[in-house]
């Protein structure tokens, strides 16, 4: 990324959204100023080599947003209450309530892994920030100033189960609309090239002629849309994906519900992409899924020792696959 | 007969103003030799803790903010900084009173290290 690139200078237009949360007067004094440093730090930030670095950044640029918004905000009503009527301060704190809002629900979201499916590049417990903003539907007005791009294959992705669209899921896109998938003896074969997936985990408890040889002899397990797949999208014994649609499998590929089970995903319900672990927790599926009693107990008691503190700040890693050539 | 002062203009001294914070301390550090912008300070801070202390930006113009109104700080002229790239940035510097202030909390933060070193050299710690 050269300094003068294209994502900067997304960076730096996100930062002067993010600047309106901050009192008026504030900003009118100290915001370009601010945006000049913002993007001067950015500049140096891009240069060190790494990905840390740029993680670093964000987490304390966003740390320092959010302290110093509350502060100047709070310091603006102090001072207001004997200078300014009352609604001004009224109206700006509504601004930056509503600038909070915007973030923590259109840029980033948090999210945490209930199930194994992803095993071991993500693993159960895995509390994740998944950024909404990437992959964010093309029909939002946001898509002309936010870096927005398609899902490519070998990105993990979290959507909307289109079983049961209150579930968040997370697997990794294999197939993009046009391509032919198939699987034989568990390894995924894309448009007649063998796919080499050192992300996988191979660990099969019981042989499964479906699950191993998809779409080859067809499965009871199958959802309405799994069926609906089987039956419309199948040809010459391979899968075609669809216009607007993704097919999608889990990393740990023999212990995965995906779309080998309940079909295509649309492209509509990407939800976005999985920026990094901020807390990873060693407990089972069905506390993960809801704040009960006994879970908020057994993280207080276990807190130190349950949390698989090498995991914080992980990033789960795209990574296409390599074709190994043809298999026809 | 001699004009009322407000508030504002009244002379402080120094001890008023301390404590200072951290970052207060070490924008004030960085101002010490000579005038800079605001990346310029946020840089020599940097420098000063060895990467410990990075102000955000806005860590760094709240600081200048209240710096500005307690006079500690002034703000200089407006240039480019030929380092970086032609856009013209605000430069500040310390005033008189950010210099005694900032040289009060250097004697105060000595005499915490010595008696700090008075009650650890018995070696009981």
């Amino acid at each position: 990324m050269t300094p003068q690139s294209a994502p900067m200078g997304m960076f730096c237009r996100i930062y002067a959204a993010l600047l309106y949360a901050y009192p008026r007067d504030f900003r009118l004094q100290y915001g370009i100023a601010m945006q000049q440093v913002f993007r001067d730090r950015c500049r140096d930030v891009v240069r060190t080599p790494g990905r840390l670095p740029m993680l670093r950044f964000a987490i304390h640029l966003a740390a320092d947003w959010l302290a110093t918004t509350v502060r100047e905000n709070a310091t603006a009503v102090w001072s207001a209450g004997r200078k300014q009527t009352p609604r001004n301060f009224v109206t700006e704190w509504a601004v930056t309530i509503a600038i909070y809002l915007f973030a923590t629900t259109t840029l980033v979201q948090a999210y945490v892994v209930p199930t194994g499916s992803m095993e071991s590049t993500i693993r159960v417990g895995d509390h994740m920030l998944v950024d909404r903003v990437t992959f964010a539907d093309p029909g939002t007005v946001a898509r002309h100033i936010l870096p927005y791009r398609q899902p490519a294959r070998g990105d993990i992705v979290a959507f909307l189960y289109p079983e049961d669209i209150r579930q968040t899921y997370v697997k990794r896109v294999i197939g993009l609309p046009g391509d032919r998938i198939r699987l034989d003896k568990q390894q995924v074969i894309r448009n007649g090239s063998r796919l080499i997936e050192p992300y996988t985990q191979h660990i099969a408890t019981y042989p499964d002629a479906y699950r191993d040889n998809f779409p080859l002899s067809p499965d009871l397990n199958t959802t309405p849309r799994g069926r609906d797949m089987f039956e419309h999208h199948v040809r010459n014994g391979e899968v075609i994906v669809p216009a607007d649609m993704l097919f999608v499998l889990g990393d740990n590929r023999e212990n995965s519900e995906d779309s080998r089970y309940w079909g295509f995903v649309p492209r509509r319900y990407v939800v976005g992409k999985p920026l990094f672990v901020y807390w990873s927790y060693d407990a089972p599926t069905a506390d993960l899924q809801a704040w009960t009693l006994n879970h908020v107990l057994d993280v207080a008691q276990h807190f130190f020792t349950r949390t698989r503190w090498e995991r914080t700040l992980l990033v789960p890693r795209s990574q296409p696959a390599q074709e190994a050539g043809g298999v026809r | 007969m001699t004009k009322p002062q407000s508030p504002d203009e009244k002379p402080r001294s120094p001890q008023e103003l301390l404590p200072l914070t951290p970052p207060v301390f070490h924008i004030l550090l960085a101002l010490a030799g000579e005038e800079r912008h605001g990346y310029g300070i946020m840089q020599d801070v940097a420098r000063q803790t060895g990467d410990r202390l990075q102000l955000g930006p806005g860590t760094l113009y709240g600081c200048l903010k209240r710096m500005l109104a307690a006079r500690l700080v002034e703000e200089s002229d407006e240039r480019p900084d030929p380092a970086l790239d032609d856009e013209r940035r605000r430069y500040y510097r310390m005033t008189m009173l950010g210099k005694r202030v900032v040289r009060a909390e250097a004697q105060r933060l000595a005499g915490a290290v010595m008696a700090a070193n008075a009650r650890l050299a018995g070696g009981n710690i």
